[in-house]
C-alpha cells in the first residue's frame, strides 16, 4: 500500500490553508504551498480508494474552499506521488499557467443553465410540425415491431433530427440572453435525451443577480416549452481547462 | 426556488445551491489534468464515466424516438386543448419515464439512494458495487475512450 496525496485544487498562496470538510477517505484536507500558489490536498492509500466516497469528498472540498477563495478545480482523480511532486511537478512547473487561470477566475462564479423538454410535448409539436414525420408516422402504426423495423428506425432519425435542430435554436436563444452577462460560456454535453441545453457561464460575483434577471427573462421567453434550472454558484470548474505537464512548459 | 420582486418589475432568480447529480458530470470530466500518467485509474470510476454520459446517436435512440411518437394518440387535424394533458396522463409510464428510471437507477446504484447522504452512506456497500462495476468496466472501455477522443 503506497501513500500518495491526492490533489483537489489549486488556490493562491495567501489562502493556502486546510478546509474543514472532509476529504478523501475521511482524511483531512491540508494545504501545501509554493511561492505564490497553494495546493489543497490529502494523504491518501490508494489501495483502498472507493471511487463513489471520493468524487463527494472532490465535490465537497471544492464547494467549501470556494466559499473563501478563488480555486482552480484539478479533475477528479488526481494523484501525485507526495508533497515534493506537488511543489514541483505542479506548482512550480506550471507557476505561470496557473497564476494566469486564477486571474481570470478571481471574483467569478460558475453558474449552470439546463434546459429540458417534456418529451411528450415535444414529440408532439415535432408530429405536428411535419408532415414527412406524421406520414412516416402512419405507415408505422399498427404494423408489428418486426414488420415495421426499418420504418421505424427512418422516423426515428427523422425525429431525432428535428430534435436537433430544436435543441440548436433553443440553444442559441439561451445563449443570446444569458451570455452578455457572462465572462464567458462552455457548452456542456446533453446530460439526459430530454435535454434542451446544458451550460455553463463564469459570472463576475456582483453580476450573479443581474444574471438571476436573466434567467427569469430566459423563462418567461421560453414560455413552459423548456423546464430551465439554474444551479450554482458553483467552483469554476469547466472554466479550469488546461493540460499541464510536469516537466513545466508548454 | 428564491424569487425576489425587483423595481423594474422583473424578477431576480437566485440559483439553486448544486446536488452531486447537478455536477457528476462537470466534476468527471473538467478541471485542470496534470500530464496523463499521474491519473490514477480508480476502481469502477471508468464505468460511473460511461454511465453518466447519454449516447446520443444510435439505432437504440432512433427506436426509441419511434417508440415516443408512435406513443402519441394523435388527432392530429383538431389538436384540442385538453388532449395533452390527458395524454400526460396516459403515457407517463411510457419510454419517458423508462429512460429516466434508466439513468437515475445507474446512480442510485454508484451513489446511494440520496444524492445528499453521503455520511451515512456504509463502506462496505460502497465497496462491493465498485467491486461489482469493474467486471463491466473492461468492456466499456473503448467506448470511454471514442467519447473522450470527441471532445476538445
Amino acid at each position: 500500500m503506497s501513500r500518495s496525496v491526492y490533489v483537489y485544487g489549486v488556490v493562491p498562496a495567501d489562502d493556502a490553508s486546510a478546509v474543514s470538510a472532509a476529504g478523501v477517505e475521511g482524511c483531512t484536507v491540508r494545504a501545501v504551498a509554493a511561492e505564490r500558489l497553494g495546493a489543497l490536498v490529502s494523504d491518501l492509500d490508494t489501495g483502498s480508494l472507493s471511487a463513489a466516497g471520493a468524487v463527494r469528498a472532490h465535490w465537497r472540498v471544492l464547494d467549501a474552499a470556494a466559499e473563501r477563495t478563488t480555486v482552480v478545480p484539478a479533475r477528479f482523480g488526481t494523484i501525485l506521488e507526495d508533497d515534493d511532486a506537488v511543489r514541483g511537478e505542479l506548482l512550480n512547473a506550471n507557476a505561470d499557467r496557473l497564476e494566469r487561470l486564477l486571474a481570470t477566475l478571481t471574483g467569478r462564479v460558475q453558474l449552470k443553465v439546463e434546459g429540458r423538454y417534456d418529451e411528450d410535448r415535444l414529440m408532439r409539436e415535432i408530429v405536428d410540425g411535419s408532415p414527412a414525420i406524421a406520414a412516416l408516422r402512419r405507415r408505422v402504426e399498427g404494423r408489428s415491431q418486426a414488420a415495421a423495423y426499418y420504418d421505424r428506425i427512418r422516423l426515428g432519425e427523422a425525429v431525432a433530427a428535428a430534435v436537433a435542430e430544436r435543441r440548436a435554436a433553443d440553444a442559441d436563444r439561451a445563449q443570446a440572453i444569458l451570455a452578455p452577462l457572462a465572462v464567458n460560456v462552455r457548452v456542456e454535453d446533453a446530460r439526459t435525451p430530454d435535454s434542451a441545453f446544458n451550460l455553463s457561464f463564469l459570472v463576475a460575483r456582483e453580476r450573479v443577480d443581474d444574471f438571476g434577471a436573466s434567467v427569469g427573462a430566459l423563462r418567461d421567453e421560453l414560455g413552459g416549452h423548456v423546464d430551465v434550472s439554474y444551479v450554482g454558484p458553483l467552483p469554476p470548474y469547466s472554466f479550469a481547462e488546461a493540460e499541464l505537464s510536469s516537466a513545466g512548459g508548454a | 426556488m428564491a424569487v425576489a420582486t425587483r423595481p423594474s418589475g422583473g424578477y431576480i432568480e437566485r440559483p439553486r445551491p448544486s446536488g452531486l447529480a447537478d455536477v457528476l458530470e462537470i466534476i468527471l470530466d473538467k478541471g485542470i489534468v496534470i500530464d496523463a500518467y499521474v491519473r490514477v485509474s480508480l476502481i469502477g470510476i471508468e464505468l460511473i464515466t460511461i454511465d453518466a454520459r447519454i449516447v446520443v446517436a444510435s439505432v437504440d435512440t432512433y427506436l426509441r424516438f419511434a417508440e415516443a411518437v408512435g406513443r402519441l394518440n394523435l388527432q392530429e387535424a383538431d389538436n384540442s386543448e385538453g388532449l395533452p394533458d390527458l395524454m400526460e396522463s396516459v403515457t407517463s409510464g411510457g419510454a419517458k419515464s423508462k429512460t429516466k428510471g434508466a439513468l437515475e437507477g445507474v446512480k442510485e446504484k454508484v451513489f446511494g439512494d440520496d444524492d445528499d447522504d453521503e455520511e451515512q452512506k456504509p463502506k462496505a456497500r460502497s465497496r462491493s458495487r465498485s467491486g461489482s462495476s469493474s467486471s463491466r468496466s473492461s468492456s466499456s472501455r473503448s467506448r470511454s475512450g471514442s467519447s473522450n477522443g470527441g471532445k476538445s
